[in-house]
């Protein structure tokens, strides 16, 4: 999961080598944790926060399968 | 034209197998497509774990590349008239890995890509994420030319496997949010918007096609009730597909009224509407 989400975030910002996921693993929900150059804040979030909605959309389904529950975050 | 090489590699994570295939043919990640042939799996307890499998294909060049210059892809799309109501002809099959998918063009040409290789590069990205979302799914990619004249075709990648069906999600909710994303980071890379299409089985094509049966309908029904009748809530990309078949409507017109998830499109006479 944590690749899934590294993976659409250096595909998206102007500076890949400041991307960064952390996973926070708990009982049964994991929490990601991502950080993006300041720059590149918007693009991860998108207009209406649309791009963040939809990592998190993808994360939700993957994480299912695993019988999990996980969470995005957008650290500033 | 030289012999283009081509190795099977498995290794214990994609990653890894790639890493020791480009050892192998003594290439640069940019210089190969990478086909994901099977993903890595941990088994449960490690019983039933497997390696993960890729295919190298180095990519072929006439001439070793300049820089700032890009190959060109050799393979012309067959266009063909579509047929009315056929909305889905395949007009080209470009699964075989061979075409660049010129990933490492650098920035500063602003070059035009064809469509096919920028469908080519979308396939690359869809199989990328989809690795990482551990889902195995064969990628067909097709080009569908549009009917409306100087309008650019549709690039669609439509994923076959077994159990699909959460790819799809709520209302579409799934397919919407993977085709938001390849769509971003693709035409972040060409610089250009593209028309990519992500679909799960042809499902969009039976919606589409169950959605314009639904407008005629709800059409003739509103014309002989001489009122206006409301659908279901509905996406933006369904609610477009009412809009664009009743367009040409000798009878109604359509309108949608409503916000955020209660958006929907309302079908009415005419008449009533210049009024």
């Amino acid at each position: 999961m944590k690749e899934l989400i590294e993976y659409i975030a250096k595909s998206l910002v102007d500076e890949p080598a400041e991307v960064s996921v952390t996973e926070i693993e708990g009982a049964s929900a994991v929490i990601m944790e991502l950080r993006v150059a300041p720059g590149d804040m918007g693009r991860v979030i998108g207009r209406g926060g649309k791009v963040a909605n939809a990592m998190r959309t993808l994360l939700r389904v993957v994480a299912a399968k695993q019988g999990k529950r996980a969470t995005l975050e957008i650290i500033e | 034209m030289s012999q283009v090489s081509s190795i099977e590699v498995a290794g214990a994570t994609v990653d890894a197998a790639v890493q020791d295939g480009l050892a192998k043919l003594g290439l640069t990640r940019d210089r190969v497509t990478i086909a994901v042939l099977r993903e890595a799996s941990r088994g449960v307890l490690g019983i039933g774990a497997r390696d993960a499998v890729v295919r190298l294909t180095e990519i072929e060049l006439e001439e070793p590349p300049l820089p700032g210059e890009t190959p060109l892809s050799e393979t012309t799309v067959e266009t063909t008239s579509d047929d009315e109501g056929e909305s889905y002809a395949i007009l080209a099959d470009l699964t075989e890995p061979t075409e660049a998918p010129l990933m490492s063009a650098p920035a500063s040409a602003r070059q035009r890509y064809a469509q096919q290789e920028i469908l080519e590069m979308a396939r690359q990205v869809l199989a990328d994420l989809l690795v990482r979302m551990e889902v195995q799914a064969e990628i067909e990619p097709r080009i569908v030319q549009s009917k409306v004249p100087g309008e650019d075709p549709s690039l669609i990648l439509d994923m076959q496997g077994k159990d699909l069906g959460f790819l799809i999600g709520r209302q579409g909710e799934t397919l919407a949010a993977l085709q938001h994303l390849l769509r971003l980071i693709v035409n972040k890379s060409t610089e250009q918007r593209a028309n990519l299409i992500v679909d799960v089985e042809g499902y969009k094509l039976r919606r589409e096609r169950a959605l314009q049966k639904l407008a005629l309908r709800i059409a003739d029904q509103a014309t002989r009730r001489n009122r206006r009748v409301a659908l279901e809530p509905m996406s933006a990309y369904e609610r477009r597909i009412i809009h664009m078949t009743l367009r040409n409507h000798p009878t109604v017109a359509t309108e949608s009224v409503g916000e955020g998830d209660q958006r929907k499109v309302t079908i009415l006479p005419k008449q009533s509407f210049e009024q």
